[in-house]
């Protein structure tokens, strides 16, 4: 029996400005995949990942993205983070004067609200953040401190993977997870990504290096350049391009 | 609470001076060794402060936050005059607007010629949520002192969209979202004793 996809992309064009930039990107991502993809500087790899999580500084001009069956074009952010498309950002926001345990708990609960049910209380918030907490290295000041102020390139980035692994997005793009990670921390972010694979979640993973790839193993790869797909393959791709590198692909 | 014309809370080295009274000139004098803190919520009105720090070592801290919604307007006036040598002020203004309200501040530090060594700074800040709602700042600077520390800054812009876009990308819905961010800006010189006034606005306005 085929699963109905989770996630598909048909025919996208999309703009900053007046730069086209998305031309023609088409993807099909079905529950429990791992997709990886790959391209040079400016292929529009973030530009994607932004358009799927509604960055409004984007302009979409042509295409549609299902998600779930429903069109994702039309959802604002917030809907569509609540319907389970969850972007680790490449850079992740600092806001200061918001505690992290506070913005944790005020998007748990706008989840909580969107699905219709309760606000959870105290206890069972601190139930639910210790243990991931702890699997990636959170400590109680980080959560004290306010998002992302003050946060090395590490410590952001294991906190969008936490983030992450708290809220249980059915759809997760990690944008760059792996730039400005050492090895230690590109180890325990990948094993949270690994541990959070299930049948009905899917992952894409947006890079620019194979080195991910090695502990976050993909079931596709797809190489991107000038906004859309020119390739895909197996894991076997990645090696190619590692050798050969994006020349004959421009 | 109701917020209305001439709507001004303070609180004076921690003691709450005055509710919902009608803003009027509030004159401070600091003696030597002393430290007075002001905090300020204006909603609307006249708030005229004037501080007078009298001899060495004499410090204030004036803190005002501005919420202006509707067709309400204001007026922030702060003066310190480091009439002494070896004196030390810092004024934060911060100050959100919506609607079609209005605000000027007009922040003065006068340091004379005989007063050295004095430290002043000054710093506005707002968000303003409309195009029709209006902020002018004026910083007016009296310094004829030579060897003295002064600082004066002023930023007006609007709510950061970067910032609201990665709550909204958590799940956030933009009406929340901007409440989290503007509670945010103003809570770091915000007298606790205010918060409620200040989510009730939000409320309203936001």
């Amino acid at each position: 029996m085929t699963k109905e996809p989770l996630l598909e992309i048909k025919d996208l064009y999309a703009r900053v400005g007046e730069k086209e930039i998305l031309n023609g990107f088409s993807l099909t991502i079905h529950p429990g995949e791992v997709h990886a993809i790959m391209g040079p500087n400016g292929s529009g790899k973030s530009t994607l990942s932004n358009v799927i999580a509604g960055n409004p500084a984007y302009e979409v001009t042509a295409g549609h993205i299902l998600f779930k069956g429903k069109d994702l074009l039309t959802m604002t952010p917030d809907e569509r983070a609540n319907s389970g498309v969850f972007l680790a950002f490449q850079y992740p926001t600092e806001l200061p004067g918001v505690g992290t345990a506070l913005f944790l708990k005020t998007a748990l609960n706008a989840k909580r609200r969107f699905e219709g049910k309760p606000d959870l209380d105290a206890v069972g918030f601190m139930k639910r953040l210790k243990p991931r907490a702890q699997a990636l290295g959170i400590t109680d000041e980080m959560l004290k401190r306010p998002v992302n102020v003050g946060f090395s390139g590490g410590e952001k980035k294991k906190m969008e993977t936490f983030q992450m692994a708290f809220l249980e997005p059915d759809f997760c793009i990690l944008d760059e997870m792996d730039s400005g990670l050492d090895i230690d921390a590109l180890r325990t972010v990948s094993e949270a990504v690994n541990v959070m694979r299930e049948p009905h979640r899917s992952f894409l993973l947006i890079t620019h290096y194979q080195r991910l790839l090695d502990y976050i193993v993909p079931d596709y790869i797809h190489i991107m350049v000038n906004g859309r797909i020119v390739e895909s393959g197996d894991k076997t791709l990645a090696l190619k391009l590692e050798e050969k590198g994006y020349e004959d692909y421009k | 609470m109701k917020i209305t014309n001439n709507l001004c809370l303070l609180t004076h080295n921690g003691q709450s001076e005055t509710l919902s009274a009608k803003p009027g000139l509030w004159e401070i004098i600091v003696p030597g060794g002393e430290e007075t803190v002001l905090s300020a919520l204006v909603f609307s009105g006249d708030l005229s402060v004037r501080v007078v720090l009298t001899e060495p070592g004499a410090s204030c801290r004036l803190k005002c936050v501005y919420l202006a919604g509707g067709d309400l307007k204001s007026r922030i006036r702060f003066d310190v005059i480091h009439r002494s040598g070896e004196t030390v002020s810092d004024q934060i203004v911060k100050g959100i607007l919506t609607d079609q309200a209005s605000v000027s501040f007009e922040g003065r530090i006068r340091i004379p010629r005989h007063s050295q060594k004095c430290e002043a700074a000054q710093n506005h800040r707002a968000v303003v949520l409309t195009d029709q709602a209006s902020v002018t700042a004026v910083p007016e600077l009296e310094i004829y002192a030579d060897d003295v520390r002064c600082a004066h800054g002023s930023a007006i812009g609007a709510l950061d969209q970067t910032q609201l876009f990665y709550l909204m990308a958590r799940g956030v819905p933009e009406e929340v979202a901007k409440k989290v961010l503007l509670r945010a800006f103003v809570r770091d010189i915000l007298d606790p004793s205010f918060e409620t006034y200040v989510d009730e606005w939000m409320e309203e306005h936001v």
